[in-house]
């Protein structure tokens, strides 16, 4: 039946690993066009390394140049991605086609390619061959989707800022996909010349990648079979279209780009989210108690100091945000930081945890020290944990897989071992699982946890972040305003719960206008204003601080304070 | 060589007004329009069937061919962009509806005229020449190089002067904001896709004009310049694209005296490289790096 259709069939494939070199971008958050040039790198090296003899007299050569080619794309993507991923978005989009087009240009007026003239090779691809490579590659993205690289992926994809605080490497991870596609990409190129016999400088353009691209979004990029999915597709329209009778060369660019169109704006995950199963409520899975003990090890003794700065301060031009802060932390303490907007406080936390890079002074953070921008994971990795004022949660990925992706730093990379099904994958993720549910029940969220961050209320969205930010089992945990839009009721739960963390042994930092709150949850507590500490100490000294209700509560008598 | 760099001018000046409408979206709503260049097409090809069937004259016809442009921009607006607002993969998503917005439209014009290029019918525009200190220019590389300068200079009066600029220039600012102080903004993003997309498919005639014919791929090309122009200008900056235009004409024109026009490609991506990599926002742009 299937025969006369191998050309086609084959086709598919080679469609379909063109467009995993942009799935791995794409669900890492990545547009990166730049397939095109790596592909005509791999092509023409591979030519210079593919014998023109069946190897041991029986397999296809192409074997030597499928691995040189995933080599060459690789090496060539990682150099390239050196400068330009510091660039995100179209930035990084125009500046990897820019490459795409300069290797173009190159081979063109390059003597041993012959030009535009192209090569000519055997036809080495069979369609056997094809489909084995698409099946390793939709193999490798089945077992690394629900793997952590892939939730870190995801969590790179949806905010990397908030990613970076739960401890995932963002510029590696963003590297490692841009390699990934370097490599794809590589093989397409290999396969690409050995299946068509031919190569020009042409064949690789950003017409091409424009295809791959297409593919890539029409199959989608959310699940692992979306490429081969989008390659099918693409290629049964012209079939089809041949059997209506419809043969004129525009029916097909015309049909594909309606077909795109819907596909972008009625269904965003592409044809393959059509074969998603509904999102089911993720079934509870419990800790052991060894996990549990586990999980609490390496917790600094109460008392003893986790934190300290001194002299911290963050100047923007001539805007001075914070100015000489000093500030010690104990562990197992709950430290209040109030002041008025503007006071400087979320600028701190952001020096505490690694976003932002002090101007003057120094301190260290669970033995890491401030300074290094980029490098919020390694305060993650330490212990430290955050939310954040205006929630950054992962608004693609459900409120259980939010959480899950807080457990990035309690568990061991599984991408590896579950592609070898090796049992001690199953025990990680196990641990992942169980450590948020535990969170995840902790916040009282476990009947919605099925439901994406969007659709749940603003109350909900602030347990959320505390889930997932509890999920890292941090020892210093600091909260940014968390009480922001909760009602009282609301607010007496959440301060509750922060009265739970400290019975555990987690050193909390809030910041928050909710005085009260404040004042009734912290055991120490400092206030901000223009950049400054102006007080610190008891809740109770510092509610009748003369200097602190002036400058923030406000009260023009210095007697008691109506919060007190 | 100065015949070169004269060549350079007329060339650059199509960019510079090819660029200008894809920098004007991006700057003011963020949303790269790889539909621009399909429109650019449809402009060419619209202006050559309307001189072949009416023979209208050049002065009527463009501003034909740029009310056309303006109501595929429209359409362009309502189809691919508006239904994505607000959505999580908003600007991605953008991306993708318009390379399939352009992909149909750049279908349906072959549908309608084939595979083979079209061309003005000959006489179409006087073959006049003039030479000034030794460089010959043609009468339709003066008028091309004076409107398109004409057209820059409106352009950046209209939005640095009129109500429309102003009101383009709150949204480009805050969306949230321009409509809370009674900006209608939904009006000003189909005017903004409107005036990029009739200065869009004037540079189309303008170009085909100076090639003579048109083809599908006209658009193309000058695809991936339209992107070296803005991001040498940088994203957004509508002077800057104008400049960038010129110097890219200018380097093109010099690297072919210099080396060989198949070299021709490299100096635009290798420049565009390079100020991407050291200076990201662009050596005229003063813009923040904007994230999709």
């Amino acid at each position: 039946m299937l025969a006369g259709y191998d050309t086609l069939i084959t086709t598919v494939a080679l469609g379909a690993i063109l467009a995993y070199s942009f799935y791995v971008v794409l669900m890492a958050g990545q547009l990166s066009l730049g397939q095109a040039g790596f592909a005509s790198l791999a092509a023409y090296t591979s030519t210079l390394v593919v014998p023109t003899e069946p190897l041991f007299g029986s397999l296809s050569p192409v074997l030597i140049g499928i691995p040189v080619g995933a080599l060459v794309g690789g090496a060539a993507a990682f150099v390239l991605g050196l400068p330009v991923l510091r660039l995100r978005g179209v930035f990084l989009a125009i500046a990897t086609i820019a490459f795409g087009e300069m290797v173009r240009v190159f081979m063109t007026n390059a003597e041993w390619t012959r030009g535009a003239l192209g090569m000519r090779l055997d036809k080495w691809v069979t369609i056997d061959l094809a489909w084995i490579v698409v099946a390793v590659l939709a193999y490798l993205f089945w077992r690394l989707g629900p793997s952590r690289t892939g939730r870190a992926f995801a969590a790179v994809r949806e905010d990397e800022l908030a990613a970076g605080s739960m401890g995932v490497d963002v510029v590696r991870t963003r590297m490692a996909s841009f390699v990934g596609s370097g490599m794809i990409a590589g093989v397409y190129g290999v396969m690409f010349a050995y299946f068509f016999g031919r190569i020009t400088p042409g064949s690789f353009d950003f017409g091409l990648m424009m295809d791959g691209l297409v593919t890539a979004v029409l199959g989608g990029y959310l699940v692992f079979f979306g490429p081969v999915l989008g390659a099918g597709f693409l290629s049964a329209v012209p079939e089809g279209l041949d059997a209506t009778g419809l043969e004129a060369g525009w029916v097909y660019p015309f049909f594909t780009g309606l077909l795109l169109l819907a596909v972008i704006l009625f269904l965003p995950g592409g044809l393959s989210s059509l074969f998603l199963r509904r999102r089911r409520r993720p079934k509870p899975v419990e800790l052991t108690d060894a996990e549990r003990a586990g999980l609490f090890a390496g917790y600094s003794e109460p008392g003893t100091e986790i934190a300290r700065v001194r002299g911290l301060g963050k100047s923007y031009g001539a805007v001075q945000a914070v100015r000489s802060v000093d500030l010690e932390l104990k562990s197992g303490e709950i430290l209040g930081v109030i002041g008025p907007n503007g006071a400087g406080k979320t600028t701190l936390i952001n020096m505490l945890s690694g976003l932002e890079p002090p101007t003057s002074g120094e301190g260290e953070v669970l033995d890491v020290k401030l300074g290094q921008t980029g490098r919020s994971h390694r305060f993650a990795r330490a212990g430290v944990s955050r939310t954040f004022q205006h929630s950054k949660l992962f608004n693609r990925l459900s409120a259980f897989e939010n959480v899950l992706v807080g457990t990035h730093v309690k568990v061991k990379g599984t991408f590896l071992k579950r592609l070898l099904w090796l049992p001690s994958a199953r025990r990680e993720e196990h641990l992942a699982l169980a450590v948020a549910w535990e969170q995840i029940r902790r916040v009282g969220l476990e009947d919605r946890a099925h439901l994406r961050p969007g659709s749940l209320s603003y109350g909900d969205q602030r347990r959320l972040e505390i889930a997932r930010a509890l999920a890292s089992y941090p020892e210093l945990l600091i909260l940014d305003e968390p009480a922001a839009g909760m009602n009282h009721v609301e607010a007496g739960e959440l301060a509750e719960l922060i009265g739970s963390l400290a019975a555990d042994g987690i050193t909390v930092l809030l910041i928050e206008h909710n005085v009260k709150m404040v004042l009734d949850t912290c055991t120490r507590v400092v206030v901000m204003n223009f950049g400054e500490v102006i007080a610190s100490g008891e809740p109770r000294e510092v509610a009748t601080d003369p200097k602190v209700v002036e400058a923030y509560l406000g009260a023009e008598d210095t007697g008691e304070s109506q919060y007190v | 060589m100065l015949q070169q760099l004269a060549n350079g001018v007329f060339s650059g000046a199509i960019y510079a007004l090819f660029a200008i409408g894809f920098t004007l979206v991006f700057g003011i709503l963020r949303h790269l329009n790889l539909a621009h260049a399909a429109i650019f097409t449809a402009g060419a090809f619209v202006g050559i069937e309307l001189a072949t069937r009416s023979g209208i004259p050049l002065w009527l016809l463009l501003p034909i061919v740029a009310a056309a442009g303006g109501i595929a921009g429209v359409l362009l607006e309502r189809v691919a962009f508006r239904p994505l607002a607000g959505r999580d993969d908003e600007h991605f998503a953008g991306l993708i509806s318009s390379v399939a917005f352009g992909s149909v439209l750049i279908a349906l014009l072959q549908a309608r005229y084939g595979t083979e290029p079209q061309s003005f019918p000959s006489g179409y525009f006087p073959n006049q020449l003039y030479e000034i200190a030794g460089v010959r220019v043609t009468l339709v590389q003066l008028l091309t190089l004076g409107l398109a300068l004409a057209l820059m200079l409106g352009l950046a009066w209209l939005v640095s002067k009129s109500s429309l600029g102003r009101s383009m220039r709150a949204v480009a600012e805050n969306p949230t904001a321009a409509r809370v102080v009674g900006v209608n903004v939904g009006r000003v993003t189909a005017g903004t896709y409107a005036l990029s997309s009739s200065l869009g498919a004037v540079a189309g005639v303008l170009l085909s004009i100076n090639l003579g014919q048109a083809n599908r791929d006209l658009g193309l090309s000058i695809e991936l310049i339209g992107f070296a122009v803005i991001i040498l200008g940088g994203l957004g900056s509508l002077w800057g694209a104008m400049a960038a235009g010129l110097i890219l004409g200018l380097a093109e024109a010099l690297t072919i005296h210099l080396f060989d026009s198949t070299w021709k490609g490299l100096v635009a991506f290798a420049l565009l490289f390079a100020v991407l990599v050291l200076r990201p926002k662009g050596l005229f742009g003063s813009v923040r790096v904007r994230e999709v």
